[in-house]
């Protein structure tokens, strides 16, 4: 019965030598190990699985073996025209060469801190060499996009509803149209971001190499403004907005006048033609009735001067106040009923 | 597994026997525990052995060696995961509720007109190889958002900001899902880029947005003024031709009017004259005394000075001249009138 505590303790004394001072290790997947004995490199792997090492005198280091990312703080930086920008730049980042890795830096924090110098060198270096335009693009697409589309739907919508449009007016439209693909053409660049992301892992690549480092890429994340330039950014996209609100706003006014100078112009024109043609039929009438008086007055022009003056005598004598005298050949028979 | 070895060692020779089996128990419960795992229907295992890799293990209960000889890690492979740039969903739901802050570090760019635009997105993804996702990227979720971000970033920076805002959005989303599933292949990163699908792109916010808005605004003022314009056309033209056929309607009015009356006249004339001519002598001292009659009855028409109103002319004889100069002090302007023969 005293079999049983005994097994157990010589099982439990195996366990303890096997893990503690074990000769054995075990490598996860995505780790390699380095064997060190006294400080020397005695051996390095990157396959997962159970290892032997010489227990007690043998130490056992791990790395990563994925994929690490590298992130830097924006950097403020000029470009070759001097404008100063934000860079954010990011890389990936392997242990190549466990035991050359081991020698150069050792910890993962000294590799990072390696690693800040050596790739902000080299994207500072290509960014201040380069153009601003040729880190923001990557390639020369800007001038080849066909921008068909011009006008908001809504302006189209007034266009087709103005259907008296005339020429001058498209032409006009056209004009506003251009303002809105305010896209001038923009100077070709050569390399692009694409490539500057290649030329600064080129350059870091290198030194890194010589940490047992292997850079996967380097990419720019993200290029700002600095604040002072970012200001006067946004000032130039106001102002270009504020010329196509503009280009509107006048546009409108002005069709607005054009159909206040139709409106008067038509109105005027209806109204004068109403007075020429009113004009021409009371000539024509004026016309036939002085015809019909002349044809009837001709026919005795003695008898009409007579008739005429008495019938006008009716009409206007009673407006007058009269003071009459006998001289009157009315009054001739009132002296003498021989009438001298 | 140590704890299992050191409790017995501590209290063996207190009471040798219950406390073997009480260890035997012990390890018994810690084989049964740490031997079975389940992987659930969304999801996939990759069970290692001794930390390589050994198998991948499909949706169910399964059987590993005990004592972490075998350990299982479970990756979600069936489900598509989200992941949002310059907004946070705070939590989804029926209301789905955004988180207020901005993140204008990821969405704030540079356009290719070197302009700048805030361009919010998500991006749906898939662990296609769940044991690529597991060994080989250190931070796989942070390596996602740092490709997205740099693709999306080098895509509106080869653009003007007009054609980001309006024509080139499906391009973009079409050429980052492309770039960013080529980058992956190229880490053996484990991951499918099923969509990126851009969200809001406005321009900066403030003024430039401000801006931006102005013009919509102008839009609408242009269209206001066009309407003012041709509203006032269709007011008075349409006033202005009937005013025209007023004018003209007038005018054949008074022809009308002018002709029927000539002929009125002419035919009275004619006839008169017909009736003098047989006798002209008489008719014509007739006519004259019918005119004086009518003209110097007294008539109502002037400023009359009887009690009836009616103006009564004087009378003034020829042989009293020295009356005159009386009559024409008092009744300066007015007329004398008198026949001529």
């Amino acid at each position: 019965m005293k079999l049983l505590p005994k097994i157990l303790t010589i099982l439990v004394v195996l366990v303890v030598f096997v893990v503690i001072l074990g000769p054995f290790y075990i490598v996860q997947e995505g780790e390699q190990a380095l064997v060190i004995r006294f400080g020397e490199i005695i051996s390095s792997t990157k396959e997962a699985g159970l290892h032997f090492k010489t227990p007690v005198i043998d130490q056992v280091t791990k790395y990563s073996a994925k994929i690490i990312s590298w992130d830097g703080d924006p950097r403020r930086m000029p470009t070759s025209e001097n404008q100063f920008v934000w860079v954010d730049t990011t890389a990936r980042w392997k242990i190549e060469d466990p035991q050359l890795f081991y020698r150069s830096v050792t910890t993962i924090e000294r590799a990072y801190s390696r690693l800040d110098d050596v790739i902000e060198s080299s994207v500072r270096t290509i960014v201040s060499g380069n153009e601003i335009e040729e880190a923001v693009r990557d390639t020369n697409l800007i001038n080849e996009i066909d921008r068909e589309q011009a006008l908001p739907s809504e302006a189209e919508q007034a266009i087709e509803d103005d259907e008296d449009l005339g020429d001058t007016q498209r032409d006009r439209l056209e004009e506003i149209a251009d303002l809105l693909t305010v896209v001038d053409n923009r100077s070709r660049i050569s390399d692009g971001r694409q490539e500057l992301s290649n030329r600064m892992l080129e350059r870091a690549r290198g030194t890194a190499a010589e940490l047992g480092i292997k850079l996967e890429d380097v990419v720019v994340r993200q290029i700002r403004y600095s604040d002072d330039l970012t200001e006067s950014v946004y000032d130039r996209m106001v102002s270009e907005r504020l010329r196509i609100a503009q280009a509107y706003r006048s546009y409108g006014e002005g069709r607005k006048q054009e159909l206040i100078g139709e409106m008067e112009n038509e109105k005027r024109s209806i109204l004068s033609g109403a007075y020429e043609r009113a004009e021409v039929i009371r000539g024509d009438a004026d016309a036939q009735a002085a015809q019909i008086y002349s044809q009837a007055y001709q026919q005795d022009a003695e008898f009409f001067s007579f008739w005429r003056a008495i019938e006008s005598y009716r009409r206007t004598m009673p407006e007058f106040r009269k003071t009459l005298s006998t001289d009157m050949q009315y009054f001739d028979f009132l002296y003498s009923e021989s009438g001298s | 597994m140590s704890d299992g070895d050191a409790t017995p060692r501590f209290s063996f020779n207190l009471n040798g026997r219950a406390l073997s089996i009480i260890v035997i128990v012990l390890i018994l419960i810690g084989i049964a525990t740490t031997s079975f795992f389940v992987v659930d229907q969304t999801e996939e295992a990759i069970v290692t052995r001794l930390g390589r890799y050994h198998r991948t293990a499909p949706p169910g209960l399964h059987f590993k060696l005990p004592f972490g000889v075998e350990q299982n890690y479970n990756v979600p492979t069936q489900q598509i995961q989200n992941m949002q740039y310059g907004f946070r969903v705070e939590q989804a739901g029926q209301n789905t509720t955004f988180s207020g802050a901005d993140f204008p570090e990821e969405s704030l760019m540079l356009t290719g007109d070197l302009n700048i635009v805030d361009v919010e997105w998500i991006i749906q993804y898939r662990i296609a190889e769940p044991r690529n996702w597991l060994f080989n990227v250190e931070d796989p979720i942070k390596t996602i958002r740092d490709i997205s971000q740099s693709v999306v970033n080098r895509l509106v920076g080869d653009r003007s900001i007009i054609d980001v805002l309006g024509d080139e959005r499906p391009q973009i989303e079409i050429q980052a899902q492309e770039q960013m599933n080529e980058v992956f292949l190229g880490y053996e990163l484990g991951v499918t880029i099923t969509a990126v699908r851009l969200q809001n792109i406005v321009p900066p916010e403030g003024r430039v947005q401000d801006a931006f808005e102005d013009v919509n605004r102008a839009v609408q003022d242009m269209n206001r003024l066009i309407n003012e314009g041709r509203q006032q056309y269709n007011e008075e033209i349409p006033r202005a031709r009937g005013e025209a056929e007023q004018v003209v309607q007038i005018a054949q009015g008074y022809a009308a009017e002018r002709v029927n009356r000539s002929r009125g006249d002419a035919a009275r004339f004619t006839n008169v004259l017909s009736e003098y001519q047989n006798d002209p002598q008489t008719t014509r001292t007739r006519l004259y005394y019918e005119m004086v009659e009518d003209v110097f009855l007294p008539s109502q028409d002037a400023s009359g000075d009887d009690e009836l109103g009616r103006s009564v002319p004087d009378l003034i004889d020829r042989n009293l001249s020295n009356f005159i100069p009386l009559l024409n002090l008092g009744g300066a302007g007015s007329n004398v009138t008198g026949g001529q023969r």
